[in-house]
């Protein structure tokens, strides 16, 4: 019976599925070749109401073997793709979209150009949700790719600049592939999601014809409006713009507070420190503390030798002036149940001293002023020190002495 | 702990999921995801783009052909894990009901009756007790008359019992009224426990193993743990893994990796107080902590780094709830969060003892029923990340209350699809201190602590079952980062890789290379040599048991790196198999994996001085001989463990009677039905038959070594003249059927006394021959004998036709089990004969092998699929009816 027909037919349509599953996972291409051919026999009696379709199915796993399979060419690989186009209007704009993808990472710019061109002016009916994403997306790219022209003809603009000459007709190209990208990126830019490639691009085109106002504009919206994700990049960008505009300190410092408050272990948080230790007043002088202990809080800083010069030469200097202990010991109370195992412990001592001498010499002034001079840490890497005749070791050793009753006042 | 200059294009939405998938088969492929400009300076002339996912990743290559067995077989008298036919009800009515959305049919009926019959002092021994006198069960009346009034004859009503158990399934079942006197007489008073309240808790463990048989996340996160060598100059690890009759012995095992990885010493044994559902460990400070997990309890010990140092254990924790996780902090030694059933997270300090995170056993982004929580630590010692099947939280451990952000949400935010849940967090700060690995039932996502909610990374895995087990190896800069994936019910093994560091800096990341299947310890079954079909089916049962755990380690022998993967399963065996890295990609492995795959021989088992010699250079023997090295040495892995396996089946366990056989019932239904699908050893079969009979040859063509090849016996004449039934035919036409009748019967006999003495006479001549032939002489006589009683079909196969190049030589080829081919329903329905007349067939032929009785071999569990299928009452067959009761919890 028909009925049975279709059980059988879906079912050794399974199994030939299952086949090439195995061989693509055990990557053995050309069996999976095989296998797929007798596959595309599904597309002609299609029964199915699927999810994914056999037509899809047979779109992935073509492009993954011509990808793979030791006898294929991009040649080929394009005509494979321009036939996968036609077998589903749901999916034509995502296939362009993958095709493109594919050409760009062959380093095929301009078909990839083209493509996109052509995919941009492709309509089908009404839209759905996500076709209009991925619309949006091929307009995106569309407008990358302009950019990177639009970057190249700048770079010959300014070498026959630098030469002395000018070329009316490249500007105007320039300044073409400048409105054609600038259009297509700050469409995108409106819709919330990681946009730094289109970003980068989009602010460098307004920064170049001078339209600081809209490129801030961006930035801020990219950095503060809450419906994009909390991105660490959005706010690094904003801060490196602010820089680059030479903006007041207090801008500067408060681009990277927020920073601080949403990624404490930033890379950045090295330079807000540095800037808040130069900085007079008392308040930031003390935020620059709490942010150097933060960064440190985090494994991947365990080991960051800046880092603790960092820590180390602030506390140097309030130890010295004798003046705000109690930043330190507030600090220290939060830590000062876990910081000696995670920092301080004798087998880190005799790894650090043995990998990196310097590291070990931030750490142990730190475990000095905090632990006190009996502490592991100190003592196996003071008397490490002194034994290797290293000047620098002696001067601390006798700094942490001298000393010692602040650690008393911290730790009471 | 730089952050990507630029991350790979998004679209970010929040919301619950809009994407109404499920299972799709091929999703993972194909697609490159997003790109991203390649060069940190995109001023140069030609911008390069690198994709999300695609790249070409490092090409690693498995060194065999099938997981090898790494421990001897664990000692388990082992308990066969539960099966779906167990516990639902076995009708025809199933069918129709299991495809209606009210979910399975659970036989409760039959566990009921499983206990009232294993245990009917604890059911009713009171009032049996008391009612004694009045119930007679004899054959007889009931003759005094002083009793007759107050005494019931129970055999009556024990033989309506037993037709009604017969004619289960049959939709005019009715209850005969006798039955339904009585049950409605004694339904209220007869059971020690009321009945209602032993029914609604049968029932509810029922469904509590209906959903375990689903979806089992008891052994989340694994139970197999490698502790590395201290440095990288000694080759001493040692692995962690459970084992005994509960898996609840922890073995602490030190390993060498050589060649081969080889146990070293004996392990330190503990035994513990339940079953080992997970071990993890952490290396802090040199020294490594191992935590163990079972339901109601969990421990930590810690194992001093250097080679040989004895593990101690440090402290045991009791929970009341089950504990669904427990992880060891890679950060502060000593310290392990741990998650329980009822929603509570603990931090658990060695020195400071626990501290309550949170108790809330609500789900934490929308409704979810599942009571499974995780718990794992993150870039911040302090900061723990805790999850349930709606997604993952980060959680300040000095403030929980007040410090939190959420870092994973099934939902938009993800891009995730409609009914898709968290299976397995971890977190993956060996290779980068801020990222977390999420894998759900469709996906695999990394994910960033500093871009909390938008996956930096995601995949779907294709998996057929959902990954509830994965190991990390961080790769060196440069290198990408192995992440292995495992499955615990169909046992599968992915190997993926991603990278996230470039060109000195951090870079997006992505996931390189194609993504690559692991052998699966059933997988080894067809490399093995044949084995008798029970042991076959004993082994297949034995090697396909979920996997319980997977643990992973790099190794490096000079320039040589390779990948070493071990898989422990739930009868607590551990399997291991290597992977080469091949720095350049040369075409020729994969070839041969190809041509091995198509040819389905097994390397494993291949005699070396076979192989063909000729056409190998110079270059490559040595390469073999190594090759060859390898696989006798893991050959002999193979036959160590076979023999080790079937010595600890065949400690006969102490019945106190025989098993019993029915007669009552041929054929159960299940037999009646056609296999599912034929075995390879079938197929292969089938196709030596079809080229005999095309080339008009003969199907045994032994490969015997010897030149006596053709000693073999002949295989029986064909019966000569026209074929019996047209014969018969004629003769029934034509009106004289009782002569031929008779004619027909006098020759059967003297054609038996003729076959009996050629028997004779072959055994004489076969007894100073090898086992081989003289077995095979004995199942062919047989064979002869069924030829001429089933009135003369097609001559019976021998069921086993030998694999080229499966057989070792030297070991005894297996014999085929006479009985069961012969016995078995299949063969009976295909010779033709009727369903009615098969039973007369089978007693005919019980009569016959009636001989001395064999020992029983193997366990009871085993022994109803050894003998001939026993009638389904549940009073003869002990055998299972025992086996189910220590899973029901009574």
């Amino acid at each position: 019976s028909s009925h049975e027909h279709k059980l059988n037919f879906r079912k050794s349509k399974d199994l030939c599925l299952n086949y090439i599953q195995d061989a693509m996972l055990q990557k053995q291409w050309k069996r999976a070749a095989e296998f797929l051919t007798f596959y595309a026999e599904a597309l002609e009696k299609d029964f199915s109401r699927e999810y994914m379709g056999p037509s899809e199915i047979i779109w992935r796993i073509g492009t993954e073997i011509l990808c793979h399979h030791s006898h294929s060419s991009i040649k080929e690989f394009n005509s494979f793709i321009e036939q996968m186009k036609t077998l589903g209007v749901k999916r034509y704009l995502k296939v362009c979209l993958e095709h493109v993808f594919r050409l760009l990472c062959n380093g095929l710019i301009d078909e990839a150009y083209q493509n996109l061109s052509l995919a941009e002016s492709w309509r089908f009916g009404e839209q759905t949700a996500i076709q209009d994403k991925e619309m949006k997306l091929i307009q995106a790219y569309k407008g990358l790719l302009d950019y990177y022209s639009w970057s190249k003809q700048k770079n010959i603009l300014l070498k026959l600049g630098q030469d002395g000459f000018e070329d009316l007709s490249i500007e105007q190209e320039m300044h073409s592939y400048f409105r054609k990208a600038a259009v297509n990126l700050k469409e995108i830019l409106k819709i919330p999601g990681v946009w730094d490639l289109f970003l980068k691009s989009y602010v460098d085109l307004l920064e170049f014809y001078g339209d600081e106002e809209e490129a801030r504009q961006v930035l801020n919206e990219y950095a503060y409006n809450s419906k994009f994700p909390a991105n660490p990049n959005a706010h690094v960008y904003l801060y490196q713009f602010l820089k680059r505009h030479g903006e007041s300190k207090k801008s500067l410092i408060s681009a990277l507070k927020i920073l601080h408050d949403l990624v404490p272990s930033h890379e950045l948080m090295i330079d807000f420190n540095t800037m808040l230790q130069k900085s007079k007043k008392r308040k930031n002088r003390r935020l620059g503390l709490e942010v150097i202990f933060a960064v440190l809080d985090y494994a991947g800083w365990k080991e960051n030798v800046k880092a603790w010069s960092c820590l180390a030469r602030q506390m140097k200097q309030i130890v010295i002036s004798e003046k705000h202990l109690d930043w330190i010991k507030q600090e220290w109370n939060s830590r000062k149940d876990w910081w000696p195992a995670f920092h301080f412990s004798y087998y880190l001592a005799k790894r650090n001293w043995q990998e990196n001498e310097s590291l070990s010499y931030e750490k142990a002034l730190v475990a000095g002023i905090l632990l006190g001079k009996d502490c592991k840490y100190f003592r196996y890497v003071s008397h490490q020190g002194c034994k290797a005749q290293v000047k620098r070791f002696r001067i601390l050793k006798k700094f942490v002495k001298k000393h010692s009753p602040d650690y008393l006042r911290i730790s009471g | 702990m730089e952050f990507p200059a630029t991350l790979f294009p998004s679209y970010f939405s929040v919301g619950p999921p809009q994407d109404e998938g499920g299972p799709a088969p091929a999703a993972g492929w194909g697609e490159l995801g997003q790109v991203l400009e390649a060069g940190p300076d995109h001023h140069q002339a030609e911008t390069m783009f690198v994709p999300r996912r695609g790249r070409t990743g490092e090409s690693w290559e498995p060194a065999d052909a099938a997981a090898v067995p790494f421990l001897p077989p664990n000692a388990s008298c082992w308990i066969p894990s539960l099966l779906p036919q167990d516990i639902l009800y076995r009708s025809f009515l199933r069918r129709k009901l299991q495809t209606s959305k009210y979910g399975p049919t659970l036989d409760f009926t039959k566990q009921l009756s499983h206990f009232f019959v294993d245990h009917p002092e604890d059911a009713f021994g009171s009032l049996g007790k008391l009612l004694h006198k009045n119930f007679h069960l004899g054959d007889s009346g009931v003759k005094v008359s002083g009793f007759r009034d107050s005494t019931i004859r129970m055999t009556a009503l024990m033989e309506e019992i037993n037709r009604l158990d017969a004619r289960r399934g049959c939709p005019q079942e009715h209850l005969a009224s006798r039955l339904r006197w009585f049950s409605h007489l004694s339904r209220d008073w007869l059971f020690e426990v009321p009945l209602g309240l032993l029914a609604d808790c049968v029932h509810e463990e029922l469904l509590l193993q209906w959903a375990g048989l689903l979806f089992n996340d008891s052994p989340t996160g694994g139970a197999l743990a490698w502790l590395p060598p201290e440095d990288a100059g000694t080759r001493t690890g040692r692995l962690v893994y459970p084992g005994g009759q509960a898996m609840n012995h922890l073995y602490f095992q030190d390993v060498v990796l050589e060649e081969l990885p080889c146990t070293q010493g004996f392990p330190a044994e503990f035994e513990l107080n339940g079953r080992i559902r997970q071990v993890a460990a952490a290396r802090l400070d040199g020294e490594d902590f191992i935590g163990v997990r079972s339901d109601y309890h969990c421990g930590v010990w810690s194992v001093p780094g250097r080679t040989g140092a004895a593990p101690t254990p440090l402290q045991v924790i009791r929970t009341s709830m089950p504990a669904s996780c427990l992880t060891v902090s890679p950060h502060l030694p000593g310290e392990l969060a741990i998650c329980t059933q009822s929603g509570s997270i603990y931090l658990w300090n060695v020195k400071t003892g626990l501290q309550r995170l949170r108790h809330d056993p609500q789900t934490m982004f929308f409704r979810d029923h599942s009571p499974w929580r995780w718990s794992g630590f993150t870039a911040h010692p302090r900061v723990l990340s805790c999850a349930d099947r709606t997604g993952l939280e980060c959680l300040d451990a000095r403030a929980p209350e007040r410090c939190h952000f959420n870092l994973f949400k099934v939902g938009e935010e993800a891009g995730c699809q409609q009914g898709e849940r968290v299976v397995l967090p971890m977190y993956l700060g060996r290779a980068h201190p801020s990222q977390h690995l999420v894998t759900t039932q469709f996906s695999v996502y990394v994910v960033d602590e500093r871009l909390p909610l938008v996956p930096v990374l995601k995949w779907m895995h294709m998996m057929k079952s959902p990954p509830l087990f994965a190991h990390l190896m961080p790769g060196d800069p440069g290198r990408s980062h192995k992440l292995l994936l495992g499955a615990s019910r169909t046992q599968e093994m992915l190997l993926l890789q991603y990278e996230g560091k470039n060109w000195g800096g951090m870079s997006a990341c992505q996931l390189v290379g194609p993504p690559q299947k692991l052998h699966s310890i059933a997988s080894c079954l067809q490399h093995l040599p044949a084995q008798l079909p029970h042991h076959h089916h004993l082994l297949q049962k034995r090697l396909s048991t979920p996997a319980a755990g997977l643990a992973a380690t790099l190794q490096k022998d000079g320039s040589q790196e390779s990948l070493l993967v071990f898989q422990l399963s739930e009868a607590g065996d551990v399997f291991y198999q290597r992977l080469t890295h091949e720095a350049a990609q040369p075409p020729a492995p994969a070839l041969r994996d190809e041509t091995m795959a198509a040819l389905g021989s097994s390397p494993l088992f291949e005699d070396p001085a076979s192989s063909p010699q000729g056409l190998e250079e110079e270059e490559e023997e040595e390469e073999e001989e190594e090759q060859t090295f390898y696989f006798e040495a893991a050959a002999l892995r193979y036959r160590h463990w076979l023999k080790a396996l079937s010595r600890r089946c065949r400690e006969p366990p102490r019945h106190s009677c025989p098993p019993t056989f029915g007669q009552k019932r041929l054929f159960t239904r299940k037999e009646l039905q056609t296999p599912a699908g034929p075995s390879t050893l079938h197929s292969q079969a089938r196709q030596q038959m079809q080229q005999a009979m095309r080339e008009g040859g003969r199907i045994q063509h032994w490969d015997l070594p010897d030149a006596q090849a053709p000693l073999i016996p002949q295989p029986p004449e064909p019966v000569e003249g026209p074929d019996p039934l047209s014969t018969r035919l004629t003769a029934s036409w034509s009106g004289d059927w009782s002569l031929w009748w008779e004619q027909r019967s006098s020759f059967s006999r003297a054609q038996r006394q003729r076959a009996l003495r050629e028997r004779r006479q072959r055994q004489k001549r076969a007894r100073g021959r090898r086992s081989l032939s003289a077995s095979f002489t004995s199942s062919l006589t047989y064979q002869s004998e069924l030829s001429e009683l089933s009135d003369a079909g097609p001559p019976p196969l021998s069921p086993v036709v030998p694999q080229e190049g499966s057989l070792a030589r030297g070991s005894p080829p297996p014999s085929p089990a006479p009985d069961e081919a012969l016995l078995s329903s299949q063969t009976l329905r295909s010779r033709g004969i009727p369903k009615e007349r098969r039973k007369t067939l089978r007693d005919y032929l019980g009569v016959y092998a009636e001989g001395p009785p064999e020992p029983p071999e193997f366990l009871g569990s085993q022994a109803s699929q050894l003998c001939i299928p026993s009638s389904q009452s549940q009073l003869s067959s002990a055998s299972q009816t025992r086996r189910k009761h220590p899973r029901m919890g009574f």
